[in-house]
């Protein structure tokens, strides 16, 4: 089924709500409806065509077509479609039928379009705020046109404490967070705790928002964004470059060289290899087995020092641009890499053949954290929390991009729903990523980096894309606009979903088993929150020469790693 | 000798116990890390490190807080206090010092001191998280001190006397020839031993990950040494305890004998124990119990033989 059949099935089923339709390519389709009409076409998409919910994005239109506009974006996985049903809301009356009674997993980001734009979601039954704090001003949205993005409202009280639900008769509260050992990003859950067990939680998050989107709409340019949008997390920054200069890309119809989309596949499959390797460790750590964490942290540091060859940079690459990639990949490099991927995976071998024999780790993690299929669907659940529920969803084979259509991986699956089953897959994923890194290197073929951007792009073009994360989709909306800038940009990280279905998982849990459930969806709040960080290590500036910078990444045989960072 | 002389020998014998534990406990923790270090394929702090953390630790200042800060404090001395009394009844490559006047009632009791110390520290904090490690940590109490006591009546009925120096030198395994309740006790003692010194995979009433130290998560400086170096002389002193009655081989030889295979024997104990830690997952509070109630039972099982003088 491709867009064009989806359309006419819409069509027959809802006519007159459909104003208009574009199909711009195969895999893309944007409807454009009536505000009314959208509850109902949103649940035939969602139930009957059986589509995935992605995220809702709203938008201040006014100064261009003088209305407010929602989006709401579904993924078509079996039919290699995206499709984004959007609407246009009349500026003096702001409000927009709520989905979310149809489509759960909507909830959030109602709730964020009606913090940030100020629109209302109508027949929403919890409309506590998400996003802004609660000592910020009523009617002030931050990402409408005529706030200014360096704005603090004059009656904006910053010390005022959040208020908090009444917990359910008989449990006790236990905080969790802002800090706590395994949540080492602000994040605050109040857990209804019965003598160990879990009740149920609220969740007070998004305390590092800064702004990233309006910044990109309103001070950055094109081609200044990909650094910042990698800047949103220092895990999986590469994809969220990738994936915004996909979205830029699919608006204004621009290819990139296949030299750059294979570059662009090696980058992100290392990324998701640190990643993988990280996430292992970490479990590990949290269920107290340190000495797999440390060898994990040992297998993974030579991808580190892999990715500072080609990029200069451990992690954060800096490598994409609009159209293209900064960074090429020679032919020594490829060598080395090579080599790096050889020893990773004797190594790897080992780490999960360790962690399948050891009956604690499986004791301490199977039938907890519980995602069955039906939450999969109803909270948008997606990555290895999905696959490991055996939804065999994959955006790099669903939705392909970069040179994911022209390497042959397996998408890893499990059945068990829980944590254990989350370990298998993103162990046995690493394998799989290292052979498509091994064929990325086989196709390589001499060309250009970045494909030609000689005029203006053009005004008011959408654009989706979603790349494959470690953890999960990362999607990104994009209208393009004027002044060489985005007018919307929105990015959808996979914990935004995934945070959704934890009070789920840890519901009727031990207390014990909270962190790793809630540490088995790998969340990282830094991407919800949309988060900046900027680490200052010094006052002092020291230029590094290319040459110097690969000394760096290849300490010479007996000198410690510690020496060359001293020198 | 005289009755004096005797008393006069026997409180020197302790006082060097407790100046042994005092200076060998962070040594032997050292030892722990540097092991556990290498099986994760790091270099590892110096051997010496827990001395330095505990110097560091003793100069900070010293923080009023948790609910009542009078038992906060009472707690933290109690902890030592406790670890370094049984120290001075425990043979450490001399029969127990303090032998002839305790018996192993008192020995008990004496460990019960340590794991209430915890409690008081918990209940003082009063965070939600301190009283989580407190329910965890009566929770292994009520469990783990019954299964030392069992070891150590098994001793006494099979030696027909509650004297420590008595039952702390090989008593399980009978006054002659050999006893099958010994070597089931044995396989207890190897599998509880870990829970009993709260190392890895039982360290459940403090995880870091869980409950962030539970009861001693509201200690720093001075206080916070106190329970630190607590923490480590359990190890030593619990060691000795369990040499002592399993292990008694070569302590009857003359001092200069006797003291370094003590010692030897103590740090092969702690290098097993670093092994256990450093390659298992923790274990969940209920897991945890479960266990320790299976080897009650069979401890008991173990008890009964014993008495049958098997």
């Amino acid at each position: 089924m491709g867009p064009r059949e989806i359309l006419n099935g819409l069509r027959a089923a809802h006519g007159e709500g459909i104003q208009r339709a574009d199909i711009p390519s195969d895999t893309r389709l944007y409807l454009f409806v009536d505000r009314g009409a959208l509850p109902s076409i949103c649940r035939t998409v969602f139930r009957d065509l059986d589509a995935r919910y992605v995220i809702s994005i709203g938008a201040d239109d006014r100064p261009y077509s003088g209305s407010f506009m929602v989006a709401h974006d579904f993924a078509f996985d079996r039919d290699h479609v995206l499709c984004s049903i959007l609407a246009d809301v009349p500026a003096e009356n702001p409000t927009v039928p709520s989905i979310t009674p149809d489509v759960p997993a909507a909830s959030w980001a109602e709730r964020e379009i009606r913090d940030l734009v100020g629109i209302e979601p109508e027949g929403h039954r919890y409309l506590k705020r998400l996003v802004l704090p609660d000592g910020w001003p009523e009617g002030v949205h931050p990402l409408r046109k005529d706030f200014a993005w360096d704005t603090v409202p004059e009656d904006y009280d910053e010390d005022r404490p959040f208020r908090f639900d009444d917990p359910p008769e008989g449990c006790t509260v236990v905080p969790f967070g802002p800090f706590h050992p395994t949540l080492d990003e602000p994040a605050h859950f109040r857990l209804y705790v019965e003598g160990e067990m879990v009740r149920g939680c609220e969740y007070r998050g998004f305390m590092a928002h800064r702004g990233i989107e309006k910044l990109a709409e309103s001070v950055l340019g094109y081609n200044d964004i990909p650094f910042m949008a990698e800047r949103i997390c220092g895990i999986c920054g590469c994809v969220h470059s990738v994936a915004y200069c996909q979205a830029v890309e699919s608006a204004v119809g621009i290819k990139p060289p296949p030299r750059a989309e294979l570059i662009r596949t090696v980058m992100l499959e290392i990324e998701r290899l640190h990643s993988h390797l990280l996430w292992v460790g970490l479990a590990c750590h949290i269920v107290g087995f340190d000495t797999l964490f440390m060898q994990s942290f040992r297998i993974r540091e030579p991808l580190m020092w892999i990715a500072e060859r080609i990029c200069g940079n451990r992690k954060t690459y800096g490598l994409c641009l609009v159209g293209g990639v900064r960074h090429d990949i020679t032919p020594e490099i490829a060598d080395e890499l090579r080599g790096v991927l050889g020893t990773l995976t004797s190594e790897w071998r080992d780490v999960v053949k360790a962690v399948s024999r050891d009956r604690n780790i499986q004791s301490r993690t199977e039938g907890i954290g519980v995602a069955d299929p039906a939450l999969v669907k109803e909270m948008g659940i997606i990555g290895p929390v999905a696959r490991a529920a055996g939804v065999a969803m994959d955006v790099r084979k669903d939705h392909p991009y970069a040179a994911y259509d022209r390497v042959h991986f397996r998408v890893i699956t499990a059945s068990g729903c829980d944590v254990w089953s989350r370990v298998l897959v993103r162990m046995e994923e690493v394998f799989e990523s290292v052979g498509i890194i091994q064929q990325c290197l086989d196709h390589l073929e001499p060309g250009p980096l970045q494909s030609p951007l000689d005029d203006m792009l053009p005004v008011g073009r959408i654009g989706l894309s979603s790349v494959e994360a470690p953890r999960g989709e990362s999607h990104h909306f994009l209208i393009t606009g004027e002044n060489n800038r985005p007018r919307r940009w929105r990015v959808r990280a996979p914990t935004y979903q995934n945070l959704q279905g934890v009070p789920s998982m840890i519901r009727d849990q031990r207390l014990a088993d909270m962190t790793i459930a809630l540490g088995s969806i790998d969340p990282c709040f830094s991407c919800t929150d949309r988060l900046e960080t900027v680490e200052i290590a010094t006052g002092k500036l020291q230029m590094w020469s290319p040459e110097e910078i690969a000394t760096l990444a290849s300490p010479a045989p007996g000198v410690s790693t510690q020496e060359v960072h001293c020198r | 000798m005289s009755d004096w002389g005797l008393a006069l020998r026997q409180v020197g014998i302790a006082a060097v116990n407790v100046l042994c534990v005092i200076l060998a406990a962070p040594l032997a923790e050292g030892l722990l890390r540097k092991v556990t270090a290498r099986i994760q394929s790091r270099q590892g702090p110096p051997i010496i490190q827990p001395y330095l953390d505990l110097m560091k630790l003793l100069g900070k200042e010293d923080v009023e807080s948790g609910e009542t800060p009078v038992m906060q404090r009472l707690a933290a001395l109690l902890a030592p206090a406790a670890v370094l009394t049984a120290a001075c009844m425990t043979p450490m490559g001399l029969r127990a010092p303090l032998g002839p006047w305790t018996d192993v009632v008192v020995l008990v009791y004496v460990i019960t001191l340590c794991g209430i110390s915890t409690l008081l520290a918990g209940l003082s904090a009063g965070s939600t998280y301190s009283l989580l490690g407190v329910s965890r940590e009566m929770m292994a109490m009520m469990a783990l001190e019954p299964i030392l006591a069992v070891m150590l009546i098994a001793g006494s009925l099979q030696v027909g006397s509650l004297r420590l120096d008595d039952v702390l030198s090989g008593s399980v395994y009978g006054s002659g020839g050999f006893a099958w309740s010994g070597l089931i006790l044995l396989c207890v003692m190897a599998l509880a031993f870990q829970a009993m010194v709260q190392r890895m995979p039982y360290d459940t009433s403090e995880a870091e990950t869980e409950l962030m130290e539970g009861p001693i998560a509201e200690y720093s400086g001075p206080k916070l040494a106190m329970f630190k170096f607590a923490q480590m002389a359990k190890l030593v002193v619990y060691g000795g305890i369990a040499v002592g009655l399993f292990v008694p081989w070569g302590s009857d030889g003359p001092l200069w004998l006797a003291w370094p295979v003590f010692w030897l024997k103590l740090v092969a104990l702690i290098i097993v124990v670093t092994l256990i830690a450093a390659t298992h997952a923790r274990v969940r509070i209920d897991q945890a119990v479960r266990r320790y109630g299976a080897l009650l039972a069979v401890a008991l099982v173990a008890l009964v033989l014993a008495g049958m003088g098997k």
